[in-house]
Formats: C-alpha cells, sequence, structure tokens
C-alpha cells in the first residue's frame, strides 16, 4: 500500500470501540471517545478492562434501555468533541431536552445511572421547569403519581366545606335562596334590560338579607378616621387622631350598631340576647328558619343537633380530666419566654387536645 | 385509556429535581403531590416561609422540615402599621429561636418582619448558629442596640443585617464596634431606623473600610452630610446607598467632594434617605442619576421643581417613592415631567405629608396619577395619597395601565365622592379590577356601595389582599368578596357595616385564607364565638381593650377580630385584651 492509501485507511483502523450490553441483551459497539465520555462506562473500561470485545461487553444499568443509549450517546458525541463553544453547547441542549415527560423522565434515570453529571442536570432542569407553576393535581398527572396522601398530612386546608353540618346547610340555604330569587326575577321581566334585572336582584338580595325590609342602604358613618401610612415623624398626629376617635365612639359600642346598615339591627335581633353558646347556635337558624317562610326542609335535624350537642359535652369533659398534664407541658416553656398571660377572661393558654376531629 | 405506570426515579434523582425548584408555591405543590414526593422533599427543604407566625408552631415546622437553613415569620396582621393593634397583642420570636436554636444548629438566615424581638432572642440567635448570615428585622421592636452587639460581636460570617424600618432602643452607638476585626464579610447593611445621636462613625468607617463586598448601605439620620464623602470613597462598589441628614450649610468644597464621591460610585443604582435635604446639594447627585432605578424621597421634604430637576436627570427610573409636600402649586406637574422622562418606571408611591391638615392646598390630584398611567406603561405598582378622584380617572388609569399588579389608593378623606359627580367611586374602582387581570393587591377608599365589592368578587380572581376602610352598604359587600375572589388570602376591613350573615355563610372560605381582619364593623360576639366553636381550623381571637367581650350581650358587636387559619391551635401567649373563640378554651370557664 502506498503511504496515502495508508493515510486513508489508517484512522478507521486506528478508531476502537468499547461493546456495551443493555439490560434486554442486546450489544452494541460505540466509538470509544463517545463512550468514554460516561463516567460509569469510563469506570468499568479502566478499573476493571472491560469493553474490548464482544464477550467482555460492558453490562450497563437496568435503567438504560436501548432507545435512551441511543440517545445518551447522541448526547456524549455531541459534547465530546473540544473545539465546540458554549453557545452551539446550549443551543444543542436546548433542542436535545425536547421530547415527552416520559421520555423525559427515563433520560434522567438512566443518565443519572452512568453518573452523565451534566446530562442529569439538563435533564432535572427541564423535568423542573414542567413541575413549575403546576397545582399537585396537575403534577400527579404528568407523572403518573397516586393521590395518597391523608387530609391530616395535607398541610393544605380543604378547598371545601367543613364537616360541620350546620355551615354546609348554612351555605346551602343561602344558594338555593339566591337561585329562587334569580328566578322568580326572571319570569317577572324578561324583556328588561340586563343591567336592570341585575339590580333588581342585588336589592332583592339585600331585601333577603334584612328580612324583606325594602332598601336598607345604610346611614352613612361620618367619622373622621383616616387610613394613612404611619410615618415616625408623624407618631404624634397618629394619637392625636386616635384620640378623637376613642372620643367619639360611645363605651357601649352602641352607636356603630345603629349607624350600620339595618342589617346591624337585624343581626341583633336575630341572634337573640342570651349568652349561652347553645341558643346562639339555634337563634341563627331560627332566623333562617323565619326568612325561609317555615320551609320544614330546612330545619335542622333535632338528632343530630342532640349529637353534637354531646359531642361537644364529652370533649369538654376529657379536656378537664387532661388538664393536670396540659399544664406540665405548658410550665416547661415557660421558663424559655416572657411570661404567658393567663387571662382572667377564660381564654386560658391552652394546647389544643391532639384529637380534635372527635366532635 | 388505561392508566400508565408510574415512571418510579430513585430519590437521589428527584432530589436533584427539586433541587432546582425554589419558589416557596411550586416546593408546597411538589410536597402535596404523593406520599413519597412529600417525604423527599421535606428531607431537602432548605427555606420556610411562615406568613403567619401562629399559623403553626415551631415544633411542627421542625418535625417536617429537619434541614432548613432558611426561615421567614411574618407576626403582626398588616393593620398593625395604622396602630390598629394595641401594643402587646403578639408575635414574639423567641420560642421560635429557641426551638429552632436546638434543632436546625446550621441556620442561617432569619427574616422577620412585624414580630417582637427581644435582646434575649438576638443574644440567642448569636450563640446558637454557629453559620448565620443573614438578619432581616423588617418593621420589628422590642430590641435594643445590645441585642445588635451580640449579634455583630459573635456572627464571624455576616453577611446581611437589615434593620429597616424597626423600632430599636438606641442606647449606645458603640454595638457596631463589636464588629471584630476579621469580620469582612457584609455585603448589605441597613441601620436607617437607628435615631441615636450616638452612631460611632468610626467604627462604621473602619467596618466599611474592610468589607469589600459591601453593595448596600443605608445609613441613619444621625449620620451628617459631611460624612457621606468618606464613607462613599471607602466603598465605591455600592449598588444601593441610604444616606443620613442631607442638610448642611452650602459649602463649595463640601459639595464638590459630595459630588466627586458620588460620581466614583460607577454601580449605584438606588438611592434613598435624604432627611431634612437641603435642595442645593441635590446636584450633587447628577453624576450618577442617568444610572439610577430606584429613587426613595418618602422622607425628603423635596419641593416639587427641585424633585422635577431631579427625576429629569433620571431617565432609567423605575422605582420612584415620594413625599409629596403640600404647597401652592400644583404638583401633578412634577409628575407629569416624570411621566415624560421615566418611561420605565414600574413602581410610583407618593405619600402626604400633612394627611391631617384640615385645609388642604389642593397641590395633588387625580390628574398626576392619570399622567404617569399614560406616560409609563410598565407601571406595575401603585401607591397615591390624593384628596380627590374620580371614576372617569380611574376608568382612564385601568385602560392604560392593565399590568398593574398592585394598586392601592389612599383618599384621605374617608367616604370621599366623585368631585366631578358625586357619585360612588363603584365604577372607577371596577374598572381597575376589570382591566388588571393579574391584580393581586388592592386598597380600596372614597365612597363606595356594595357594588364595587360585586365587581371584585366578579373580576378580582388573581387578588390575593384586599385593604377596605368605610366601604359597602352591608353583608352583601363582603359576600361577594368571600364568594367571588377565590385567590384571596388576606383582607382587612375597617370601619364597614359587615356583619354576621356573609361572616358565616362563608365560613369555609376563611380556611382557604390567610387571615381575615376586621375592626369596627358589625360583627357580633355571637357570631365570633359561633365560628370558633364550628371551624377548628380557624384561630378566632376578639381583640377589647375597654372590657371582656363576654360582659355584654352575644348580639353586641365586637371591637375588632382577627380570624386565622392554623394548625397548632389557639396560641398560649396572648394579652388579657384578646380573647380566644376556641371552643375547647371556652368550655372550661
Amino acid at each position: 500500500m502506498s503511504e496515502v492509501d495508508m493515510a486513508v485507511i489508517k484512522p478507521e483502523m486506528m478508531k476502537s470501540y468499547i461493546w456495551l450490553q443493555t439490560a434486554d441483551g442486546s450489544i452494541q459497539q460505540v466509538e470509544q471517545e463517545v463512550a468514554m465520555f460516561c463516567p460509569m462506562i469510563c469506570h468499568e473500561v479502566i478499573q476493571k478492562g472491560m469493553g474490548s470485545s464482544k464477550n467482555y461487553a460492558i453490562s450497563l444499568p437496568q435503567r438504560v434501555n436501548p432507545a435512551m443509549l441511543s440517545l445518551i450517546l447522541d448526547y456524549c458525541r455531541f459534547h465530546q468533541v473540544p473545539g465546540r463553544s458554549n453557545k452551539e453547547r446550549k443551543s444543542f441542549d436546548e433542542k436535545f431536552i425536547r421530547m415527552d415527560t416520559k421520555r423525559l423522565c427515563e433520560l434522567t434515570s438512566a443518565a443519572d445511572s452512568l453518573q452523565l453529571k451534566p446530562l442529569v442536570d439538563l435533564t432535572s432542569r427541564a423535568l423542573a421547569r414542567i413541575i413549575e407553576g403546576k397545582s399537585p393535581e396537575e403534577i400527579r398527572e404528568i407523572f403518573h403519581l397516586p393521590d395518597d396522601l391523608t387530609e391530616e398530612e395535607k398541610l393544605e386546608p380543604l378547598k371545601n366545606t367543613t364537616d360541620d353540618p350546620r355551615i354546609r346547610l348554612l351555605n346551602r340555604l343561602y344558594a338555593k335562596k339566591r337561585k329562587e330569587l334569580k328566578e322568580r326575577q326572571k319570569l317577572k321581566n324578561i324583556e328588561v334590560e340586563e343591567e336592570r334585572v341585575d339590580d333588581r336582584s342585588v336589592d332583592d338580595l339585600l331585601s333577603f338579607i334584612n328580612g324583606d325590609n325594602g332598601d336598607s342602604k345604610g346611614i352613612k358613618n361620618s367619622k373622621s378616621k383616616k387610613k394613612n401610612r404611619r410615618r415616625k415623624d408623624q407618631q404624634k398626629n397618629t394619637s392625636a387622631n386616635e384620640a378623637i376617635k376613642n372620643h367619639n365612639k360611645e363605651p357601649n359600642g352602641l352607636n356603630q350598631v345603629c349607624h350600620s346598615a339595618e342589617v346591624g339591627q337585624k343581626v341583633r335581633a336575630g341572634v337573640g340576647a342570651t349568652s349561652n353558646l347553645h341558643d346562639v347556635k339555634d337563634d341563627i337558624f331560627d332566623n333562617k328558619n323565619e326568612l325561609d317562610d317555615g320551609d320544614i326542609d330546612d330545619e335542622i335535624d333535632p338528632a343530630l343537633k342532640e349529637k353534637i350537642d354531646r359531642e361537644v359535652e364529652d370533649f369538654a369533659r376529657r379536656l378537664n380530666s387532661d388538664w393536670p398534664e396540659r399544664m406540665q407541658e405548658i410550665l416547661s416553656f415557660g421558663h424559655e419566654r416572657k411570661p404567658v398571660h393567663f387571662s382572667l377572661n377564660g381564654n386560658g393558654s391552652l394546647r389544643r387536645y391532639a384529637n380534635s376531629e372527635q366532635r | 385509556m388505561q392508566k400508565e405506570m408510574a415512571y418510579s426515579f430513585p430519590d437521589e434523582v428527584l432530589k436533584h429535581v427539586f433541587s432546582f425548584i425554589q419558589s416557596d408555591k411550586d416546593r408546597n405543590a411538589v410536597s402535596l403531590v404523593c406520599k413519597s414526593w412529600y417525604e423527599i422533599e421535606r428531607w431537602c427543604r432548605r427555606k420556610v416561609f411562615i406568613g403567619n407566625c401562629y399559623a403553626v408552631s415551631p415544633r411542627m415546622v421542625i418535625r417536617r422540615f429537619p434541614e432548613v437553613r432558611s426561615i421567614e415569620l411574618k407576626g403582626k396582621p398588616h393593620f398593625a402599621d395604622f396602630n390598629l393593634v394595641p401594643d402587646g397583642w403578639g408575635g414574639y420570636v423567641l420560642q421560635w429561636i429557641a426551638e429552632m436554636a436546638g434543632a436546625y444548629p446550621w441556620l442561617g438566615e432569619i427574616r422577620l418582619k412585624r414580630m417582637v424581638v427581644t435582646d434575649e432572642s438576638l443574644e440567642l440567635i448569636a450563640k446558637s448558629f454557629k453559620n448565620f448570615k443573614v438578619l432581616v428585622l423588617f418593621s420589628c421592636e422590642g430590641f435594643s442596640t445590645d441585642g445588635l452587639a451580640a449579634i455583630a460581636a459573635s456572627c464571624k460570617n455576616l453577611r446581611e443585617l437589615d434593620l429597616r424600618e424597626s423600632e430599636v432602643d438606641d442606647l449606645s452607638g458603640h454595638w457596631l464596634a463589636q464588629f471584630p476585626e476579621t469580620c469582612t464579610s457584609l455585603v448589605s447593611l441597613n441601620i436607617s431606623c437607628l435615631g441615636s445621636d450616638e452612631v460611632s462613625f468610626s467604627a462604621l468607617e473602619r467596618l466599611v473600610d474592610r468589607c469589600p463586598n459591601l453593595r448596600s448601605l443605608q445609613l441613619n439620620r444621625a449620620v451628617t452630610l459631611d460624612k457621606i464623602a468618606n464613607i462613599l470613597r471607602r466603598a465605591p462598589q455600592l449598588v444601593d446607598f441610604g444616606t443620613g441628614n442631607y442638610a448642611a450649610e452650602l459649602q463649595p468644597d463640601v459639595f464638590s467632594n459630595l459630588a466627586g464621591a458620588f460620581s466614583s460610585c460607577k454601580e449605584l443604582k438606588s438611592l434613598s434617605g435624604f432627611w431634612d435635604v437641603v435642595p442645593a446639594y441635590l446636584p450633587a447627585l447628577y453624576s450618577i442619576c442617568p444610572r439610577l432605578t430606584s429613587l426613595n424621597l418618602s422622607y425628603a421634604t423635596i419641593q416639587s421643581p427641585d424633585l422635577i430637576k431631579l427625576v429629569s436627570h433620571c431617565p432609567r427610573l423605575q422605582r420612584l417613592l415620594f413625599l409629596i409636600q403640600v404647597l401652592d402649586y400644583v404638583e401633578d406637574s412634577g409628575l407629569e415631567e416624570l411621566a415624560s422622562s421615566c418611561k420605565d418606571l414600574q413602581e410610583l408611591r407618593v405619600f402626604p405629608s400633612d394627611p391631617f391638615g384640615v385645609e388642604p392646598n389642593v397641590s395633588l390630584t387625580e390628574q398626576g396619577l392619570v399622567a404617569v398611567s399614560l406616560g409609563c406603561p410598565k407601571l406595575q405598582s401603585v401607591l397615591y395619597f390624593c384628596r380627590r378622584m374620580s371614576n372617569a380617572a380611574l376608568v382612564t388609569i385601568a385602560q392604560n395601565c392593565p399590568n398593574l399588579t398592585r394598586f392601592r389608593l389612599c383618599i384621605i378623606e374617608p367616604k370621599t365622592p366623585d368631585y366631578l359627580t358625586l357619585e360612588p367611586l363603584d365604577a372607577g374602582f371596577g374598572a381597575i379590577v376589570e382591566h388588571c387581570k393579574d391584580l393581586r393587591r388592592l386598597s380600596l377608599s372614597g365612597l363606595l356601595t356594595d357594588h364595587v365589592f360585586e365587581y371584585i368578587g366578579t373580576y378580582g380572581k388573581k387578588l390575593e389582599m384586599l385593604s377596605v376602610a368605610f366601604a359597602g352598604d352591608s353583608d352583601l359587600g363582603l359576600h361577594h368578596v368571600l364568594s367571588g375572589c377565590e385567590s384571596l388570602r388576606k383582607l382587612e376591613i375597617r370601619d364597614c357595616p359587615f356583619g354576621d350573615k356573609a361572616l358565616l355563610a362563608n365560613a369555609a372560605k376563611l380556611e382557604t385564607m390567610r387571615s381575615l381582619w376586621m375592626s369596627s364593623c358589625a360583627v357580633s360576639f355571637g357570631a365570633c364565638k359561633l365560628l370558633g366553636q364550628k371551624m377548628p381550623k380557624l384561630n378566632v381571637e376578639v381583640i377589647d381593650e375597654t372590657e371582656p367581650p363576654d360582659s355584654r350581650p352575644e348580639s353586641y358587636p365586637v371591637d375588632k377580630l382577627y380570624i386565622y387559619r392554623s394548625v397548632a391551635g389557639p396560641r398560649f401567649d396572648m394579652p388579657p385584651f384578646v380573647w380566644s373563640m376556641d371552643e375547647a378554651v371556652k368550655i372550661l370557664h
């Protein structure tokens, strides 16, 4: 062979290959410089002398299937070339990473098992971008993950109504009434402009709240309180303002109720004058019942009411029996901080009983 | 379609993915996906933000997130800034510090807002966290320069010490000298709130000298103008600078020294301070004005012509906070000038110098804000005090600035109607919520009926914080907001005729929010008790400084009401004037 021929043939002959075997059994040979870009393969070759022939093919981790291997080798083939600029590399990466989420997950996992850190970073960042801005439900959808957290484990509060039947009932009543009113209006005024219909519904709703007392726009409160940004050099002015406020306010707070909308009046009447917790609950519902024209379906089930009251009493008894233990806990905090105000008024410092669901 | 098998990652891989997810919202979402993600996420959470220090206990946080390095806590409700929250209400940080001292030896960053911080807390921080780097006390109180001395002395790698707007008991300026000579790590120092006349200036100079990475420095009022040049020459790398006192007799050598010092700061982009500003010294700033992106003149009693001149030198201004002086000539002209020269403006705050003045020299009107809305298309955040407004102006502003995210309008006199039509300002604010689809924060003022709340409930889908005063006619107003604003987190209301019905009907909504404040409204004690009894995940607190609420009939309205969601139950540290409506607490007595 002539020198020229040798020059042409030489690179081909000098190229060495690494033999790799994926978990499915298939074996392939890969250019050495490309394969050696993966630390795991590099380690196998250098430390264990593997990969030089088909019989001694390097067994790749299970997470690297042929499709993933192909992708990874594409990545390595590009990046192992030393001359490339950062811009070129970045551009390649951006195009390379465009694939569906499932493949991205597989690729991340595969790259991790081959210890190919730059690719792990690239794919991880891409996954992070997919996750960002999404709700937990959306994320679950994308990654096919189970919804297996219990409500207790989630610190996020419930979006729906509480378990309490009274609050749920109240919400339902309110929604039902509004719907009824809207329906009534629609029937009465078919040809009226939309804007006017809306106004009427609002007024109707207002009257519903006020117990059909007609226009209930309250008397304007003309106190001269001001909302202002607190400034260090204006503290004296602020305290003067506060003084004015206290002067205007009557000691029993009645003027607030009088000056507010008639809603205030209605609420006071409806809720009733007793201080018994039991009665307060009943009164609110009695009021609702009046407004509903005594609709029997909306009355709270007396048996249910009984049950709730009993639970409340049980709770109180349990709490009382645990009191000495609770005190111990509270006092053990005490030496570390400011003195706790044990109020005389019934709001003593008490840690919530752990299992508050038992009501 | 058959359900695909979940693709399983090794934990390490998932952890690595999570390391690229840093925002609190995203971390929270990740932790709620499923059991395995919850577990992995909690071990690699490094930063926790707690918007209400009573929503959770330190113990619970520590139990869930064992490897936290950075924590941010907020205490008192926002209305504390308006003196509506009595002293002693709460917000003590000591218990948090005490528990974290044991659990997080590597805690490096503590950021607090509206909390009570004692010297004991500061001393505990100083001795417990060997790698402590960042301390931000925003609008806090309860500590003195002794506590600061402990921090300075012990925190070898302190990077950030920021005391903005805090109330500090200034016992001595020598705390600054407690920074050891070996401390060279400071990047940010904000002592603008300190009052003392004895700031150890020499200690400050030496500190600035040996901290080559110092980027942000805010001096306090005690530092005189002639000293600024010395400081700036020692720190030409500063990006953000707050002057002290900016007043002195005009002396040519002082002026040229100052101008030279400013011009040597090639990185300077943000200025503040300027107490007692003497206009003659403002031109010393002209060399850096073209680079300025942020200018805070809210303490500077600067007059309109001087403001106009200064601002016209700052074409790149993005953020401008200033105090409007009530003067004879129209201040709107200053804003018009701003609108024509600062096209990049994103945030504007205009404060009143004399909000309690009975006779306003009408110098700033809605026209100024309209001009800015027209000239500055990037406007996102507005805080504007004025004495008159019209629906037409608000509609114009809304149409000009659809990118507004924060809009806080304070018409100084409550219940002021549209000055042109004498109608309520419902339509104007309605236009704001309708056009500004990304609006996150809104403060209302002026004469407003229930209609404005209907607009807010209908359009304010991204609204997170709403402040209301002297507005509305009935419970329907409150109902519109609670039932319509899906993203609502904080609602603060004062002096509005809102009573029990809307609150009780929307009780469940309160669990989806951080907090609700209502003062001088019409919510009865009975309703408060009912809420407290029936909503175990809410803390319902009644504040009354005059007498216990149960000494009056249940139908009486409470003075102040603060409701917040919590997984920690009622708090231990309530003062005598705060009553918890928690059922367990009540039943015991």
